[in-house]
């Protein structure tokens, strides 16, 4: 059989297929490029849900939604790394799966290039809070399903959140809480927490995670293009904002303790 | 004392400066909490516990199931660490070497009187061991085996430190004992 | 507010032991050794009691039994990225899926029939069991049977999905993924497959021969015509005689075999219409059967009422079903 994506492992499809092609609409009350922001303020996140604990098969997990955003993660171990040297240190892996469904177009269940750079981002911005110098010849998993996405860079800030806030109902230790904002340079204006939209009609990205309980910052990812003045004031909201998402995490947490 | 989040700094008394234990680092001279929990002190030891599945470290009493031998080592799939079960799917591979069996006698050692594949081992990790398995001995009264079953299928009853009974045949077979707790 | 919309907690909040002293249930974790190192034995145990280690009873659920089942619970159509979702929870197991649909040239052999095109993935998240890459035997396996089973019910008529013979067709991409597998994985992924369908609302197409492109336009758009209904009801075997209704993932791999059976309704009755239209459509054992002539209840008494069980609870499913697809949409 020619069939350039038919996996025996699968019940596959038709050879090819398109996405529904519509008809272009008359009036259209979208968002588009030039206009205010609608709906929130500029430095308005989406709100934010937290919950963890619910993949009760794992050792710790977070799930987290914040509007379209819809992310579950879940730790493993730490496990006994198999197939690699000895190690004083613990390794980190991070792993991050799109669910079929979870974008405009649909993602064909392969690993593509953009899982990589996002578990490499995650890793990024949290490797250096976990204190594995603590756990010689361990692994631990990440793993990582996006139900839903609306912009990859609030997905790598929520998920960053949700993966220490799973670390932390793990019990693994930490040298603090993790968390993580997106912003996005839309004209001359900073918008916090980009959505898809916004992120396609925007100059550039960044993205910041930090452990506000120490004043460290883990993580700086910026795209596009940005004044470096730009860059900075961009950081700072960032910055701002993530102490309220610590709240947020501190908050979830407490009331999953019971306390 | 409260609920702690990681990173959160930990109040010390005054006094002297407590030792940290688990759950607890210390920088730029304020110690903090790394994981989620309620700090305690243990005499002058601080840590902030939870019980929770964990890597076994040297001194951990483990317990695991026996599940290859050869007349070097008797290789163990540890199951529980400090009285802590680990996820199913997720044991951690562990060796008891010959000389490390028992306390005396240990060249004359023979692994196949000590271990069957199956049994269920307490050990003590003495040390991280090598890239594969962790290194157990079961040279004390306390360790050795603590369950086994019989050729005939029953449940073996210890009768001496080096010595368990068939209770369905009577049955004597080699094995190297724990001390029953309690006992 | 986002925790009122919050896809996966339909469920009380979990709770933490973060509690710091071992003398913390003590017993728990006493229990929790014993459960580790001899789990059948764990199991006989409970089962000696006539109880099982979640709490709930023994049997098949058909003799007026309450608490064999676990709790269910389905939300439906809150991933605006699929044409149609269903988030189901099965007691402890959590499958999420979405239905996406494409446009696609009809196969040669069927110019009048467009595709139905279920899998479910395992990923490492759900289970230590599983690891990443490509899909383990088990979800293989399981695509398969649920391919059977949606495809042999007619649930989706493939006619149903043609825009024009021979040119153009719906493509439905029915993804199911597991949070978290605690067993029955089989039963609560065609219930999310089958509420997810039910969910998904298709546009207005057009196919235009001269410019051989279909157009589709965002009104009106509607629902599925779906047939039958057909759910899945799983039993487990345990020591030949002993059923485990809706087994756990720790009970699961200690079953001498498992009976699923799969129960639709009749076509031509309408959704609502009283109880005696149910249909079987399949009856699958895998592992040993449930012989036993020593004790009453033979194998088919066995199978037997797990089958007059299936249809019963079957009832309650469908209602659930219903009422969670009612609830998005005004038009079912």
């Amino acid at each position: 059989m020619a069939h350039s994506n038919f996996d025996r492992r699968r019940v596959n499809g038709p050879e090819e297929s398109f996405l529904p092609v519509f008809a272009p609409e008359e009036s259209s009350d979208k968002w588009k490029l030039g206009q205010p922001r609608s709906n929130r303020g500029l430095s308005d996140i989406r709100p934010i849900f937290l919950q963890p604990g619910l993949i009760s098969q794992a050792n710790g997990s977070a799930y987290i939604e914040t509007e379209q955003t819809k992310i579950a993660c879940a730790i493993y171990g730490p496990r006994q790394s198999k197939n690699t040297a000895y190690s004083e240190n613990g390794r980190l892996n991070v792993e991050v799966k799109f669910a079929p469904f979870s974008c405009r177009r649909r993602r064909a269940p392969l690993r593509d290039a953009e899982d990589r750079t996002i578990a490499m981002a995650i890793h990024q911005a949290i490797v250096s809070s976990v204190r594995l110098e603590l756990l010689p010849k361990s692994t631990i998993d990440v793993f990582i399903t996006v139900i839903e996405a609306d912009g990859i860079e609030s997905a790598i800030a929520s998920a960053s959140v949700a993966v220490s806030t799973a670390l932390a109902d793990a019990g693994i230790e930490i040298l603090g809480l993790v968390v993580s904002c997106s912003a996005s340079i839309v004209g001359k204006e900073i918008w916090l927490d980009p959505n898809e939209d916004e992120i396609a009609s925007s100059q550039g990205t960044i993205i910041l995670s930090c452990i506000p309980a120490l004043g460290t910052v883990t993580s700086v990812w910026q795209n596009g293009r940005m004044s470096s003045t730009e860059a900075a004031d961009a950081m700072e909201a960032c910055q701002d904002r993530c102490t309220d998402i610590h709240g947020i995490v501190a908050q979830a947490l407490r009331e999953y303790s019971g306390q | 004392m409260s609920l702690l989040l990681p990173g959160q700094p930990i109040p010390i008394p005054r006094g002297p400066a407590p030792q940290l234990g688990v759950g607890t680092y210390s920088r730029d001279n304020q110690v903090r909490s790394s994981i989620l929990g309620i700090p305690k002190f243990e005499g002058t030891t601080l840590s902030v516990p939870r019980v929770r599945p964990h890597p076994p470290s040297p001194n951990s009493v483990v317990l695991g199931t026996v599940t290859r031998l050869s007349p070097v080592q008797a290789l163990i799939s540890i199951s529980i660490v400090d009285g802590v079960p680990l996820p199913a799917g997720e044991e951690f591979t562990g060796v008891i070497r010959t000389q490390d069996v028992r306390a005396t006698e240990k060249d004359r050692v023979k692994i196949g009187d000590c271990f069957r594949g199956g049994d269920v081992v307490r050990g003590l990790v003495i040390s991280l061991g090598d890239a594969r398995s962790y290194f157990i001995t079961t040279a004390r009264n306390d360790l050795g085996v603590i369950f086994a079953t019989s050729e005939a299928g029953a449940t073996l009853e210890p009768v001496s430190w080096q010595e368990m009974r068939c209770p369905k045949t009577g049955k004597i077979e080699k094995r190297k004992c724990a001390k029953p707790e309690g006992l | 507010m986002a925790a009122a919309a919050a896809v996966l907690s339909t469920s009380p909040a979990p709770s933490a032991s973060v509690s710091n002293a071992p003398e913390q249930g003590s017993d728990t974790l006493k229990a929790a050794i014993f459960q580790r190192l001899h789990p059948r034995v764990y199991l006989e145990r409970f089962l000696a009691e006539d109880v099982r280690p979640d709490g709930r009873a023994l049997g098949t659920g058909i003799e007026g039994g309450e608490g064999v089942w676990r709790d269910v619970s389905i939300n439906v159509g809150s991933i605006s990225t699929a044409d149609g979702s269903a988030l189901v929870r099965m007691g402890g197991t959590t499958i999420v899926c979405g239905v996406k649909a494409e446009i696609a040239e009809p196969d040669l052999e069927r110019p009048d029939e467009g595709f139905l095109v279920p899998n479910v993935d395992l990923p490492a998240m759900c289970h230590p069991k599983f690891k990443p890459g490509p899909p383990s035997d088990e979800a293989q396996v399981l695509s398969e049977r649920l391919f059977e089973t949606l495809i042999s019910s007619n649930f989706i008529k493939p006619q149903s999905l043609i825009i024009h013979p021979g040119r153009a067709a719906w493509t439905l991409y029915v993804d199911a993924t597991c949070i978290n597998y605690d067993g029955n994985v089989f039963d609560a992924t065609l219930l999310a497959m089958i509420t997810a369908l039910m969910n998904t609302k298709l546009p207005k197409a057009t196919y235009n021969e001269d410019t051989n492109q279909t157009t589709c336009y965002h009104q009106p758009k509607t629902l599925l015509t779906t047939n039958g209904l057909p759910l899945s009801i799983s039993f487990g075997i345990f020591d030949s005689t002993r059923v485990l209704a809706d087994p756990t993932a720790f009970e699961e791999p200690l079953l001498d075999s498992t009976i699923s059976i799969v129960v639709g309704e009749r076509e031509g009755r309408s959704a609502g219409s009283g109880s005696g239209d149910v249909e079987l459509l399949s009856v699958v054992q895998q592992g040993l059967g449930a012989v036993s002539g020593a004790r009453q209840d033979s194998a088919d008494d066995v199978l037997s009422a797990c089958i007059s069980a299936g249809k019963k609870r079957r009832l309650e499913l469908a209602r659930i079903v219903r009422e969670a697809v009612g609830a998005d949409s005004v038009e079912v």
